[in-house]
């Protein structure tokens, strides 16, 4: 090391482009973009219509014959193979949920896959590394555009569902389900597929290898889904609790009365001058304990799956 | 220990670089060179000889196991908008267009991208730029990723067998357009390939790698000159002190490669051998001595010895 030259190296200022790094991510991923738009649209269209004109028909029997009489035969009256083909106000209700948690398996797909896996594998993240960008500064734009549109498109999605759950909860058959819909609906319903896309990018990095990758990535995801879900044994403890809904009814006077249980003979309804019914599920005082615990726990594994993603790549590449 | 030289006159220096892949046999071992500004070095070697994993280790994509490499000064990655890599399977975004492609060679460069320099080489090879890239085939996406390369001005170009897949009217433009801008702009190029007809009228300087590390290095002219090919009656013997690389018996003489130590004796017909001569002889001969002429030994000591 005594030739001059091979010291005192000038001081290379690296620019920063991310900018540039995100418009080319954005446009990497178009399809995948294109896609989650498309998910963002259909469901928040359908909890805007359930919210709205959808649940008309079932609240005007709610209204008129009681909980019994109208919502219970609304629901069953076209009860199918497929609950979710029903069309059923109930069977509706649940819809956008499933939406959502098979798009969190596809963020978590998504990420093991096309986002990391096959970059590594076809070498086009290589390609990007030798551009003037860093592996890090790459991985870090990797995360940060999908996580964005996670963000925004779950976020603005749980907002109407917890709309769609104050105005019409009532409408709904009593049991586990809106009692886990009610639990699981909140914060933590956006950070389940953050914690999706950091595991996917977390597995793409290890494997290196896209159907692996896949595979690891929807593994992985299925347990953040059983965990969501109060699918393990040892969460026994940890069930939801019960939910408390009163239902009335209202004579002519204004009184509320227990449901005489009519059903849907006017003639009883006449007879005990019942006008109108009322139903509402009260808020649990359990809710934000629960939702802000969950969301802590899925946000600090998060957190653990992008420390582990970058020091996977550390290892691999020479990332400064 | 200061310089006060704004560009160091070493593009890239290795020294004692090792790189193991899991349990298997190193793919790099105690290779030490130097390759020093703008010159067109060859990487040549037997396949497996670590052409790839030393061009990789230089841009940035691998870590060595063991030993060091300064790029352009600093560490590998610390100058990664000064340095141009092609890998050998040259991999491109299949599902963007060829004008998306140079879109976000520009967007991924900012403060060096020449966006006339980068169309020019698409349009000589009369590419739609706004066809596909997994349209495209091997010869074209070479052509596109020889584009996104040199439109970055580099200051030194790592490319790895980059003429594979080009037809030989292809070859010959592109290895011109390459060498022109080189020239021009006094780009240091190390490139891989085992096409040495290509690489004799492109490069100046060559470094041969065999079992990891680096057996003959140097310009070629001088690598060239160290060498001659005689042939005559005797035995590999009779022609001490000299080092003789390969010889072989051919009809009922010897033919041998030797490095000079004094002039060679009488009895035996001497000529300079041509680079591929030079080449087939040390790959024939593995265990020959290594040979670093003085640019491209690491240090000092070595030069003079």
């Amino acid at each position: 090391m005594t030739a001059p030259t091979l010291d005192a190296p000038p001081a290379v200022s690296v620019r920063k482009a991310p900018r540039g790094l995100i418009r080319t991510v954005l446009r990497l991923h178009r399809a995948a973009l294109w896609i989650w738009f498309a998910f963002v649209a259909i469901t928040a269209g359908l909890l805007l219509w359930l919210i709205g004109p959808g649940a008309d028909a079932t609240a005007q029997k709610l209204e008129k014959f009681g909980y019994g009489g109208g919502v219970m035969e609304a629901a069953y009256s076209s009860d199918t193979f497929l609950y979710f083909t029903s069309g059923a106000y109930n069977d509706l209700f649940y819809n956008p949920d499933t939406l959502l948690t098979l798009a969190s398996f596809g963020v978590a797909l998504f990420a093991g896959g096309p986002l990391i896996a096959r970059e590594l594998e076809s070498g086009t993240a290589q390609l990007a590394w030798t551009q003037s960008v860093s592996p890090a500064r790459w991985l870090a734009a990797k995360l940060a555009v999908p996580a964005a549109f996670i963000v925004l498109g779950t976020g603005l999605l749980t907002v109407l569902y917890r709309q769609l759950w104050s105005a019409h909860s009532n409408l709904l058959i009593a049991g586990i389900g809106p009692r886990s819909l009610y639990f699981s609906i909140g914060p933590a319903t956006v950070a389940a597929p953050l914690l999706g896309l950091a595991l996917g990018t977390l597995i793409g990095l290890a494997v290196r290898r896209t159907l692996p990758a896949l595979a690891f990535s929807g593994f992985a995801y299925f347990l953040v889904y059983a965990f969501r879900g109060n699918h393990w044994p040892f969460q026994g403890r940890y069930q939801q609790p019960e939910i408390v809904s009163r239902s009335h009814a209202i004579t002519s006077t204004g009184a509320e009365i227990g449901d005489p249980g009519c059903y849907e003979k006017t003639a009883c309804l006449a007879e005990h001058d019942v006008v109108r019914f009322t139903r509402a599920y009260l808020p649990s005082p359990d809710y934000w304990p629960r939702q802000l615990l969950e969301t802590g726990v899925l946000l600090a594994l998060t957190a653990v799956a992008v420390t582990l993603a970058f020091a996977v790549l550390r290892r691999r590449a020479a990332t400064l | 220990m200061s310089s006060t030289s704004t560009t160091p006159a070493v593009a890239l220096e290795a020294s004692g670089l090792g790189k193991r892949y899991g349990r298997r046999a190193a793919a790099l071992d105690g290779c030490s060179f130097r390759l020093p500004t703008g010159r067109i070095s060859a990487l040549v070697g037997p396949n497996g000889a670590g052409k790839s994993t030393l061009l990789a280790i230089a841009a940035g994509l691998l870590r060595p196991t063991a030993g060091t490499v300064t790029v352009l000064g600093g560490a590998p990655g610390k100058a990664r908008d000064r340095i141009a890599y092609l890998a050998q399977n040259k991999p491109l975004y299949p599902q963007l267009t060829i004008a998306e492609t140079l879109r976000m060679g520009a967007e991924l460069n900012p403060a060096r991208w020449d966006a006339a320099c980068a169309a020019r080489i698409v349009e000589q090879g009369d590419l739609d730029p706004g066809s596909r890239i997994r349209g495209l085939s091997g010869g074209q996406r070479t052509r596109v990723a020889l584009a996104l390369a040199l439109g970055k001005r580099p200051d030194l170009m790592l490319l790895d067998e980059p003429m594979a897949d080009l037809d030989p009217l292809a070859r010959h433009e592109m290895m011109g357009t390459l060498m022109a801008d080189a020239a021009d702009r006094g780009t240091t190029v190390l490139m891989s390939s085992h096409i040495v007809s290509e690489l004799a009228d492109a490069c100046d300087h060559l470094l041969l790698l065999g079992e990891g590390r680096v057996r003959l290095g140097g310009g070629i002219d001088d690598l060239l000159a160290a060498h001659t090919l005689v042939t005559g009656r005797g035995t590999p013997a009779d022609l001490a002190p000299h080092t003789v690389v390969e010889s072989r018996t051919a009809g009922r003489g010897l033919t041998a490669l030797i490095r000079r130590d004094g002039p060679v004796g009488d009895g035996w017909a001497t000529e300079e051998p041509s680079l591929e001569e030079l080449l087939l002889a040390h790959l024939r001969a593995p265990e020959a001595p290594a040979l670093l002429t003085p640019g491209t030994t690491v240090t000092a000591q070595e030069v003079t010895a």
